[in-house]
């Protein structure tokens, strides 16, 4: 199958060819109300957690709903900051750390890997593939063991080691999910490539990442996302309290028998504000899409 | 201005290559093969060798032959009340999440005045630690005082008492499961940035209107992603473990309605020192959920289309 | 049920042997065994300075600085060792802590355990005590209540040191009691649970569907089944005989206790017990939905809770009433004499502790004297005998000093009366069938004879085939 490509000519065209006012202004009040009724929807838990987070214990049980917290208690925050046994700077750069260098080595090793399974072809190459999404299909709870075994054996428990290296060497879902991303992109890109000379790298470095940066962009914002909230390889690998990511913080909160929901809601807040902060600034990314370019020649 | 080559002459043309590209393949994977080899071969392999053993993992395993598998079909009803209960959940749960994803990411996709602030409302949700957003619900399913059933009392229905019921438990954990959907409408969102909007214009120009580009445009370039929701809903749906272990313990409360497969392996391991026995346990869900990704793959030779072409 | 090798014996598979069928070879295996001989080596001998790694599941921050404090004291009597104290972040994934640590051969030298040391002992994965209890200076035998260290004790041997023990009682609210004039001194209160069941009438009003105040209500079976050993004694009968290492769900005493509790179910409470618990918090915390403890709310006439309540019953806002007290267990109708029950916290040295001795020298401190800084702050209360007798201060602020010595001398006195609970080796599996059979029952789900006796059959079936494994 032939394609026409047209070359970009600069304009992201988004609007469809215009059609009498009104029935726009329709259109853009029907999308908006949709829009806003499930925003609503998706934002009452959220409310109910933040809310929860500035009550009383007390309030948080009262019998009658309690939309708004009477007396807001802001301070929750504070208490949150400087509870003992909550480092919470300490905490949060610990998490940075960790989730930067997991994302830096997720998302450059599963990218390389996907377009080898995407875009190349090599012998027991499908074989290998379902093998690897066999191995999303294994619960961890059961490889857990013996994964533990192996780094106790090597010394590397006590450390983040366990926890960072192997994600340097790839993952199963984001190399799933790329690998899709890869398949999607037409042939004769690499093709003509090919027969101008470039070796595989270059195909991959030059043309391919920057067509599914879209793609890269979730893979990171997933990265950074589930190693934020990963508490148990931190909690099983992790010994001195102080090396702790915020999402371990946060379990120590939860104390034996005491349930102080409304400090447990303050402190699950303060560890969702970061990737709110990380996540409006990736916004851009999404509403840049992709422009397709021509092929030189 | 640029003109495509036809795919079949670069096809023919490529040929001789192979065997650079094949090198290349594999240098490609490389770092994957060495972890499937440290990371993957030796803990899978003991898992399938510890699922002839009775292992409690402060001893050493004892082979046991088939004991447990013959004991988990034939003797264990908790077994096939997991079973059950997580068929269903994910039955219900995968398309559902599938469609509901895909219809939040074409409307994120149309561009409405204020779209990101929309964007950043769904995605809210899936920032929050599952343990969190459980114990959010959690409050939110009460009988008399939570905000959903406030809601559908409103509409002038009558509520159950979701966490109570074990009709309605299993429901509550799937409605849980809703909230961040903002991952997979992430995904959806990536695949509908990559369909050239060139592409959809120059239909638009020959007069196809919005559904039919949809339809014949927009969805079957999107099948490839669609195909990776569907997969890993399906696998993922089956190891929802900590909402059903905070929502039902490790009895799946109420009446064993909320216990998941994933719990049930959890509760041999470690509550019951039986980590031989859960190991064959995960054998089982492995299974199943190989049969089934490989029943969807054999179904995506139909379905899916690449723009990559089948290579 | 399970199929053995022909002639009895075991087919054993070392870790080593596991390594080699894994593809790993025999180098792995060398490997593994050279590493932990390697950090065997570097294991500073035992009479030097010496530092041991203890652990915690869990616990408050308040409980995780004063356990540090404690092990900053022994460390300044004891200055060759030093503890290196680890507070658990996460009681939930605890046990996963443990176990792992112990398979790859990386323990703490000793640990809080919030779970039956038999199980544990059993399975090998903690140390024998008794030889060192021989030669301890108050972890020895003869100062912990029989009681409570039965729970520790399996096939002859110690396999955990029951440091602290809430016992149980019945908690009521005195001025609900006055408002409706009935003696609200615990010499009245009723002795078996006939007078029980009469008196809490009393208290019950329903508002349409739902029960607004009640006298006596059953704990959620989550909440009962932990307790249920000590009904099932007040009734004269046992669930689980560690003696003959055999379950006796079924047995007469246990079925008529559950057809006694139907009964009252549907005499009082509409004989719907979901409804029951849609009312609210009938036990002594907040419900997972987030409704007030009853009892504290002024409700509840009447409610099962441990002396820990000392603590608790102030932690969950103000109570609606200032005068409680505590009151031993009523009898059931086949039973003789009013018995108690307890939750420990217990210690053990996991197997592979490189530091033994150093590390029950530290639990031997723990029992006799660091619990008592450890019950100021949050009342544990100690079982040892050699422990002084303390008031817990926040009582003590509460209700007066005279009030709180009287209320903590009842729980000890409950020490002497304990029933055997929390002594399986199949304890867990067995909590969880059993709180499935509680739900069952008092949901009308099946028949207490029918459903008791399914769960006979499931815990013994676990039971037998945990101990033959043992050899």
């Amino acid at each position: 199958m032939s394609q026409v490509i047209v070359p970009n000519t600069g304009q992201n065209l988004t609007q469809q060819p215009s059609g009498p006012q009104i029935q726009r202004l329709a259109g853009e009040l029907g999308k908006h109300a949709l829009l806003i009724i499930v925003s609503i929807v998706f934002l009452v838990p959220f409310y109910w957690m933040l809310s929860s987070a500035l009550k009383d214990n007390n309030q948080i049980f009262a019998f009658e709903p309690q939309w708004w917290p009477n007396p807001v208690h802001w301070e929750n925050f504070a208490t949150a900051i400087n509870f003992p046994g909550f480092p919470y700077l300490r905490l949060l750069g610990n998490s940075v750390f960790y989730a930067g260098a997991v994302t830096i080595g997720t998302v450059f090793s599963c990218a390389a890997v996907a377009y080898g399974f995407a875009r190349l072809r090599f012998p027991g190459r499908d074989l290998l593939f379902g093998i690897t999404l066999a191995t999303l299909m294994i619960p961890p709870i059961v490889t857990f063991i013996p994964t533990y075994i192996l780094f106790a054996t090597t010394g590397l428990t006590g450390s983040y080691a366990p926890l960072i290296i192997p994600r340097f060497l790839g993952d199963a879902f984001y190399i799933f999910m790329l690998r899709q991303f890869f398949k999607g992109i037409p042939a004769d890109l690499s093709d003509a490539a090919r027969i101008d000379g470039a070796s595989e790298f270059r195909i991959f470095w030059e043309i391919m990442l920057p067509l599914v940066r879209p793609a890269l962009i979730v893979v990171a914002v997933f990265s950074i996302l589930y190693t934020w909230h990963d508490f148990f390889g931190p909690l099983i690998y992790l010994q001195d309290p102080m090396s702790y990511p915020l999402s371990l913080g946060l379990y120590a909160f939860r104390s034996q028998r005491a349930m102080e929901w409304a400090l447990i809601m303050t402190a699950s807040t303060l560890t969702v504000l970061p990737l709110i902060l990380v996540f409006l600034f990736t916004q851009r990314y999404f509403i840049r899409g992709v422009a397709m370019t021509g092929l030189k020649g | 201005m640029a003109i495509a080559i036809p795919t079949r002459q670069a096809r023919t043309r490529t040929m001789p290559r192979l065997d650079r590209e094949a090198r290349a393949g594999l240098l490609f994977i490389l770092p994957w093969l060495v972890f499937l080899v440290v990371f993957t071969t030796y803990p899978v392999i003991g898992t399938f060798t510890l699922s002839f053993t009775d292992y409690s993992v402060i001893e050493a395993p004892e082979w046991i032959g088939l004991d447990n598998y013959q004991r988990m079909f034939f003797q264990d009803s908790s077994f096939w009340t997991a079973v059950e209960n997580s068929a269903f959940y994910a039955a219900v749960s995968v398309p559902l999440r599938l469609v509901l994803a895909l219809l939040l990411a074409l409307v994120l996709n149309l561009g409405v005045r204020g779209i990101s602030v929309y964007r950043v409302i769904f995605y809210l949700p899936a920032l929050v630690p599952p343990v969190a957003a459980t114990i959010v619900f959690m409050l939110m399913f009460n009988l008399d005082t939570g905000p959903i059933n406030v809601g559908l009392r409103a509409l002038g229905l009558s509520p159950p008492d979701w966490l109570r019921d074990p009709v309605w438990a299993k429901p509550a954990l799937i409605i849980l499961g809703l909230w961040p959907l903002g991952i997979e409408v992430l995904v959806f969102l990536a695949g509908l940035k990559e369909i050239p909007q060139d592409l959809l214009d120059a239909a638009a120009v020959d007069g196809a209107g919005r559904w039919r580009r949809l339809v014949g445009i927009t969805i079957p370039l999107l099948t490839p992603v669609i195909l990776f929701n569907l997969v890993i809903g399906v696998i993922y749906s089956f190891q929802v473990f900590t909402p059903a272990l905070i929502i039902g313990d490790t009895t799946g409360e109420p009446l064993e309605s909320t216990l998941m497969y994933m719990v049930l392996i959890y509760r041999n391991a470690f509550r019951y020192f039986s980590m031989g026995y859960a190991a064959a346990q995960a054998m089982i869900l492995f299974a199943a959920v190989a049969v089934l990704t490989l029943l969807i793959f054999r179904s995506a030779r139909v379905w899916v289309h690449y723009e990559g072409g089948e290579r | 049920m399970s199929m053995r090798q022909g002639n009895g014996s075991r087919i054993s598979i070392s870790r080593r042997d596991l390594i080699r069928v894994a593809g790993v070879g025999t180098t792995g295996a060398l490997a593994l065994d050279a590493t932990r001989r390697g950090a065997l080596a570097f294991a500073p001998a035992a009479q030097d300075a010496s530092t041991i790694t203890f652990w915690t599941p869990g616990g408050s921050p308040l409980y995780c600085e004063i356990m540090t404090e404690i092990a900053a004291d022994y460390s300044e009597v004891n200055p060759n060792v030093t503890v290196n104290f680890q507070c658990g972040t996460d009681p939930d994934a605890f046990q996963e802590r443990l176990l792992g640590s112990i398979a790859a051969g990386n323990p703490p030298d000793a640990t809080v355990y919030w779970d039956t040391p038999v199980a544990l002992g059993v399975r090998g994965a903690v140390m024998a005590l008794d030889d060192m209890m021989a030669t301890a200076e108050y972890a020895g035998v003869e100062n912990w209540p029989a009681g409570v260290l039965a729970s520790c004790q399996f096939g002859g041997q110690t396999w955990g040191l029951p440091v602290a023990a809430g016992t149980y009682g019945i908690w009521y609210n005195q001025e609900l009691f006055e408002s409706k004039g009935i003696p609200s001194d615990r010499a009245s209160f009723p002795k078996t649970w006939d007078e029980l069941r009469a008196m809490s009438k009393e208290f019950t009003r329903w508002e349409g569907d739902r029960l607004v105040s009640a006298g006596y209500v059953l704990p959620a079976p989550s909440g009962l089944a932990p307790t249920l050993p000590i009904w099932s004694a007040l009734n004269g009968g046992q669930l689980y005989d560690a003696e003959n290492q055999t379950y006796t769900i079924d047995a007469e005493p246990n079925v008529a206790m559950m057809d006694y509790f139907i009964a009252w179910l549907d005499e009082e409470y509409q004989g719907d017990f979901s409804r029951v618990q849609r009312s609210g918090a009938w036990g002594p915390y907040p419900s997972d939905e987030g409704q007030p403890p009853q009892f504290q709310a002024g409700n509840l006439a009447m409610i099962e809770w441990g002396s820990w309540g000392l603590g608790d019953f102030y932690a969950y806002g103000d109570p609606a009433f200032e005068r409680w007290d505590v009151a031993p267990y009523p009898v059931g109708p086949d039973g003789e004499t009013a018995v108690s029950g307890y939750w420990p916290n217990w210690l053990v040295i996991p197997e592979g502790s490189r530091q033994a001795e150093a590390a029950f020298g530290y639990l031997d401190y723990l029992s006799g004297v660091g619990v008592v800084k450890w019950f100021e702050v949050i009342p544990d209360l100690p079982t040892n005998a050699e422990v002084p007798e303390t008031v817990p201060t926040l009582v003590a602020e509460k209700r007066g000093e005279e009030f709180a010595a009287e209320a903590i001398d009842f729980f000890r006195d409950q020490l002497d009366v304990v029933t055997p609970m929390w002594d399986s080796p199949v304890q867990s599996f067995a909590l969880d069938q059993l709180t499935l059979a509680l739900e069952r029952i008092l949901t009308k789900q099946g028949a207490p004879q029918e459903v008791l006796a399914e769960t006979q059959q499931a815990c013994q079936a676990e039971l037998e085939s945990v101990l033959s494994s043992q050899g």
